[in-house]
Order: C-alpha cells, then structure tokens, then sequence
C-alpha cells in the first residue's frame, strides 16, 4: 500500500492537496484537502447590498463574472425585483462568452497536457496528421501547412530546451498513448485557441465596460445606456460588433474545440469508465429568456443514484425544494459548529487541527442535498437536460455519442458519460450548445430594442425588516450560490456555496465521501511516483480553490508536489 | 459605456495583479490606480488592474510591445522591497515557478504567446515583498511604502523605452473602493 500526496492540484491560484491510498494499481481511499482558510463572506457582512457584487466579483480572479451575478440575483430574489428583458439578454450574452472561455482554457490550457505528450509531436507526419482532421472537421485551422507551422515550433522549442514550462503532464507515461499525429493535432488547437479566448473576452468588454471586472451590472438590472442614435450607448454599430464577435467564435467551437473532446474520448475509451464518482446531480436553470425569468435556454434538475429516469427538473430560481434542501456539514471541516446548517443561518468559525484522516482534514465545507452529496458542472447540466428531453442538450449529446462510438468502435451510451471522459465530453457538448444560442440571444437584445424597448434597470427599494435572498447561476464549474440576509438595505449575512465546494466536499457526518474522493475510487495508478491518472480525473472537474477557499501562500510552493508515503 | 478595455487597444499595457481583498496582495492594483491618477499617458498605453486573472491574463499580453506587471512577489529579502524582474526570470524556469502567487499564469501565458508568435516584445516585472496576504487586513506599512517608488519606476520604465508619459498637473482623485466602507442610505431611499 503506497500512500499519494499531491498538492496543490490546480494550476490555478488556490491550493487543493489530493491524498490516495495506492494498492494493486488503483487508488483504495482518497481524500480532497483545500489547504487554505475560507472566510470571504465576512468582507460583505455590513455593506450596502447594492455594492456586494463588486466585492464578490475579486473573490477569484478566473470566476469574476459568475460572482458578480449570482450576488445581484440574490438581492433581488430577496426584493421580489423583477429585471427588465434588455437586461436579462445583455446577462446572458455575458455569461455565455465568459463561459466559452473558461471551457476552451480549461480544455487547452489546463487539461490537454494530461493526455497529449508535446515531446512525440517532432516525429508526427503533419500529412496524415492532416488528413485524420480534415476526415473528421471542417476546421480550416487543420491544413497540413498549419500543422507543419506547428511541428517546427515545438521542434524548435524542443532544440532550444525550453520545453520545461509546458512539463505539468509526465511525459512518457504509459498511461499516454495518443499517436504523434493527435497530439500534434490538438496541440495545433491549443495554440489556435488563444485567438478564440481572446474575442470571446472582447465580448465581456464590449458589455460589461471592462474586463475581467465587468463594470455594468446593479441590482435592478444593468447599467448600458441603450440608444440607438448615440455612438456614446448600446447602438446598432455595438450590436452588430458583438454578433460578428460570435459568429467568429461559434467555429473554432463547434468544429475544433467538440471534435476534438470527441477524439479525445474516442482514443481514450477506458476513461469512459474510470471516475464516476457521486452519481446525484445538480444543475440549475439559466439563460432567462424573459424579464420574469420563467422560461430558460438551459435546463435544470436533480438526479439522485446515477438513474436519469428519476429526474426532478429544476423549473425556475423560486424552485422551493433546493432552497430547503441545500445544508453545508462541517464534521470534517476545520469549523466549528455541529450537524448541517442551512446557509442563510451558515457560519464561518474556523477550529483548526491538522490533517486527520478519520476527523477534520480540510477548510471545505461538506454541502448536502437533502442529506445527499452532489456531482455539479457541465456534467450535471447535460445529464438533467438529457434526461428531461431537452431538445438542445440531445441534439449536442447525441452528436458526440456517435462521435465517440464511430471510433471507439461500439456503442457508447449517455450512461457513458459518467466518468472522467464524460466530464471532458460534456463541458464540450455544453459549449455547442452555448454556441448554438449565442446569437439567438443578440438577436433577442436587438429585436427587443427595436420594439421600442429601452429599459434596462428597475430601482431597488429596500423595506425596514429583513429579507432572504438566493441568487443562482448554473457557472462553467457547475451550480453557484450566493445565499444573503439583508437588515435595512445591508448585508447581515453571506455564504456563497460555489461549485468546487460541493465537488471537493470532504466526508460528512455520516462518513460520505465528496465527488472528488469517490471519483477516485478504483482509478488506476500504474507509477504512484508519477500519478497521472489521478490528476487526469481530478481536472476532469476543472477545480478553482481560490473561491471555494480563499487567500494565497505567501511563501509559493512547487505547482505539482508529489509525494509518496 | 466605456470604452472596451479588452486587449489589443494599444501598444503598451501596464498590468496590475493582484486581489485586492488580500492585505499586501492589493499592491498591484493600488499601484496601478495611483499611476492612473499621477500620470497622463498616449492613447497607445492601457493601465489596467486585472486582479488575479490566471490564464485569463493571455489577452492583454497578446502582441504587444511593451508589457509591465506589477505584483507582490515571494522573495526572502526584507517586505516592502521593490525589484525590477525581465521575463527570462519567468521562462528560464521549469513548469514550476516561484516568483509571484500568480505565476502558473504569468509563465505561460508569455510561454504560450510565444510559441503562438503573438508574445510582447518585452516585459518587466515591478515585484514588491509582501509582508502580510491576510484575509481583509488591509496593506503594511512597509509595503505601501513602496507604492510610491513603484509609480515612479512605472514612469521611468515607459520613458526609457521611449514612450511619453507626463505628470498631470492636477491629479485626479484615485478610486480606492475596496479601501471604504460605503455609505448606505436610509432605507427606502431608491438609487
């Protein structure tokens, strides 16, 4: 029995420590540790409720926008303040281009390497490397001399011996076993791919004024002047600006970006396998299509023991059940305090000790369903939206499961993607899709304000007593709450339950592991020195510990320690 | 509207990193702030706090000419030190980087640009010594110390690389929101 300690996981800021107990190849027992202090909230306690999003919005610096709206939603949840339509869809358009760039990152940029080995790229034949893309995509960026540009530059960075800062995989690890041809192909994209981050960023700034800290959200709606004679505001030149923006991106999405996670399940089927982890699903509606928020582009629900038959949609943000529901437990988290504590009453008390196996070994919270843990992300939002019939999410997940069957060469059903490879599957499918509605959504903006429309912002008026509120955003990581209590216009209280928190949960008071540890469970190992295959399903959830626990070590530590006991 | 700030805009960026709600981790944006408020520069030159933006930072690094970062930096020397870092600090390190809590980003990015032929032609890094990151506690002494000379060093950085830049002569009052309470009206005032 090999003990694994590897810490910090994220290549983010934030520290998560993953420990595994190794016997015969496959991880035993797994714990998920976040190693730093949470106590974010207690910077919004006393101010204005207006204001919170501001502050909420530096509680990470890759998740800003996310934080920033699921804090005004709150307030206005607890005001019953509806929002005008102009400013549900200039939301929206936001969320959706914030969401492109996370996924593309986290694909590219932060994932990729831990199955494509750079250093076999000098020996590929960019000719058959290209013919394999061009067979499966209508990507203009796969021509051989695009992918003879790319072979010369990491053969040229491989010559200059400057290939170290790309070294987060293992290099040679058996467990990587993409032909020369793939791994130049998705290292292509990977390069290709900053362009894409890059405008889906200029959309977040043509909206929200600026970026990363969008400047033009108020509780009550938004701030951008609509008028389609002035070249100061929101006019026709913007509108079209923005459109072209998405037309640019919806490409390198649908044809580079979910081919590619295709292929990659298809040369890597036995992760279709591996890392199922907790099998209950959350997800949340988003993408309000009217003032009122009643009607959504994407679906919610909740599916407990892996059977998408049990489906409960999710309808709408009043949805009463998750409001009772949701409880955080901390027996095994350094707080003080006993048995689940509904959010709205949460407190942040720290008690710590060190690192103890069977008592308290991490500053995350244990969130709870219904007494249940949860899996959140991408994941969660295709298998609820799957399962309710939503036309959108089949059309997306079907097309990647014949994908994915056509070269795995058997059938791979939706029950496949609850795994490691579906995680990568579905933040994929779940980007097509965001896609797919990106323009719907301007068109909507642009037909509205053509209507006469306006409106973009309805005061606030805060009532003498308290008030409860939940502001919910399905984020790229999965389903963000913020849960506030409002004395007099002023926060008395704040938790936000963000997505890392419920899948890098800790055991609970009943001795349930989280979704990171039990995703662990039986995930093979072949070299405990070199534990690829932990890392490969840790990433699959795409972790962000700079919000589910927050501040940053002084004294900076090596990316990827790995020890082994 | 503002205008969009989203990469590209100009020639030049200067960046400041860092999260605010962090004691001397603000350093980055505070001094970008009091820059912006000292210091007149040419349309070409985007002063920019971009908190702590990870691989996010890509963009605004994106084929520029001139790139300076300003960050508080994991060094043994006394807090409140200020240095100026070239970017081979960054590169000629493996995958693993110790210069600054947000280096994973900073790293590779540049290495990424480069590779993608898009990266800034130079880059200094502005680093001071934090003494305390803790949660809300607000800056030290030492280190605020050094807001001053980091400025000036920002200035001096642009002139020598032949960029004008010019002390305003009324300087305009810096936006240190995270710094102040804020007020709140009476309840039932509307905004």
């Amino acid at each position: 029995m090999a003990r694994v300690s590897i810490d910090p996981v994220t290549r983010i800021e934030g520290h998560l420590r993953i420990d595994a107990e190794v016997d015969a190849g496959a991880v035993q027992k797994a714990w998920a540790c976040c190693t730093m202090w949470r106590g974010i909230e207690t910077i919004l306690k006393g101010r204005d409720s207006r204001e919170g999003w501001v502050f909420a919005q530096r509680f990470c610096g890759v998740c800003t926008t996310v934080h920033a709206m699921a804090s005004v939603r709150a307030v206005e949840d607890a005001l019953h303040l509806e929002i005008p339509a102009n400013a549900q869809y200039i939301r929206n358009l936001i969320l959706i281009a914030h969401a492109l760039h996370d996924h593309i990152v986290h694909f590219y940029h932060l994932s990729a390497l831990d199955w494509v080995d750079i250093t076999t790229i000098p020996k590929a034949d960019p000719a058959r490397a290209a013919s394999i893309a061009e067979g499966v995509s209508s990507w203009p960026g796969n021509s051989r001399h695009e992918l003879e540009v790319v072979q010369n530059k990491v053969k040229g960075l491989v010559a200059s011996g400057q290939l170290g800062i790309f070294s987060h995989g293992y290099w040679g690890h058996p467990a990587m076993h993409l032909s020369p041809e793939m791994n130049l192909i998705l290292f292509a994209h990977y390069l290709q791919a900053l362009e894409f981050q890059r405008k889906s960023n200029q959309v977040v700034g043509i909206l929200g004024g600026k970026t990363p800290h969008i400047q033009n959200l108020a509780v009550g709606g938004v701030m951008n002047a609509i008028n389609l004679n002035s070249l100061a505001t929101m006019n026709m030149d913007r509108l079209e600006m923005l459109q072209s923006l998405l037309q640019d991106l919806i490409p390198f999405v649908q044809q580079a970006y979910f081919v590619d996670a295709c292929l990659l399940a298809g040369s890597y089927p036995e992760w279709l396998t591996y890392g199922r982890g907790v099998a209950n699903y959350l997800a949340v509606p988003d993408l309000p299509l009217d003032a009122r928020a009643t009607q959504f582009d994407l679906p919610g629900g909740v599916i407990t023991d892996g059977n998408l038959s049990s489906v409960r949609p999710v309808l709408d943000w009043h949805d009463q059940a998750i409001r009772a529901a949701v409880a955080e437990d901390v027996t095994h988290a350094w707080y003080q305090g006993k048995g689940p504590q509904k959010p709205w009453q949460g407190k942040t008390d720290p008690y710590y000790t060190d690192f103890r196996d069977d008592g308290k070994y991490t500053w995350v919270k244990a969130p709870r369903y219904d007494g249940k843990p949860m899996q959140v992300g991408p994941l969660s939002n295709i298998l609820v939206g799957y399962a309710s019939g939503h036309p959108l999410t089949r059309k997306w997940t079907d097309a990647a499961l014949d994908r994915i069957s056509s070269l795995h060469g058997s059938r791979v059903a939706v029950d496949g993607l609850q795994s490691t490879m579906g995680r990568y599957a579905a933040r994929a499918i779940r980007s097509a899709m965001l896609s797919d509605v990106a323009i719907k959504h301007c068109q909507l903006l642009t037909q509205n304000i053509l209507r006469g429309d306006a409106a973009t912002f309805n005061p606030p008026q805060f009532p003498q007593t308290e008030i409860a509120g939940v502001g919910m955003h399905e984020a790229p990581r999965g389903t963000l709450s913020h849960w506030v209590v409002i004395d007099k216009g002023v926060f008395s209280n704040y938790q936000a339950v963000v997505p890392t928190t419920w899948n890098a949960s800790p055991r609970d008071e009943n001795g349930v592991p989280g979704p990171y540890e039990t995703s662990l469970l039986g995930n093979p190992v072949a070299d405990p020195s070199k534990p690829l295959e932990v890392l490969r399903t840790v990433h699959s959830f795409d972790p962000c510990m700079a919000c589910a626990c927050h501040t940053l070590d002084a004294t900076g530590r090596e990316i990827a320690q790995v020890k082994v006991l | 509207m503002n205008q969009p700030n989203s990469a590209a805009a100009g020639r030049i960026c200067i960046i400041g990193l860092g999260n605010v709600l962090l004691g001397d981790d603000g350093f980055g944006p505070l001094v970008i702030e009091r820059f912006r408020c000292e210091y007149n520069c040419d349309a070409s030159v985007e002063v920019l706090d971009l908190g702590t933006p990870g691989l996010d930072l890509s963009p605004y690094l994106h084929g520029k000419q001139l790139v300076v970062i300003v960050d508080a930096v994991n060094s043994d020397e006394q807090p409140g030190t200020l240095r100026v870092y070239e970017e081979t600090a960054l590169l000629d390190r493996p995958a693993v980087l110790h210069l600054t809590a947000h280096d994973p980003g900073v790293g590779q990015c540049l290495a990424q640009l480069k590779l993608a032929g898009q990266a800034p032609s130079k880059v200094f890094i502005l680093g001071v010594v934090p003494e305390s990151l803790a949660l809300g506690s607000g800056m030290s002494a030492s280190v605020l110390a050094a807001v001053p000379l980091a400025v000036e060093r920002i200035a001096t950085l642009l002139r020598e690389h032949g960029d004008a830049c010019r002390q305003r002569v009324v300087q305009e009052h810096p936006n240190l929101w995270w710094r102040a309470r804020l007020p709140v009206e009476p309840a039932g005032a509307s905004s």
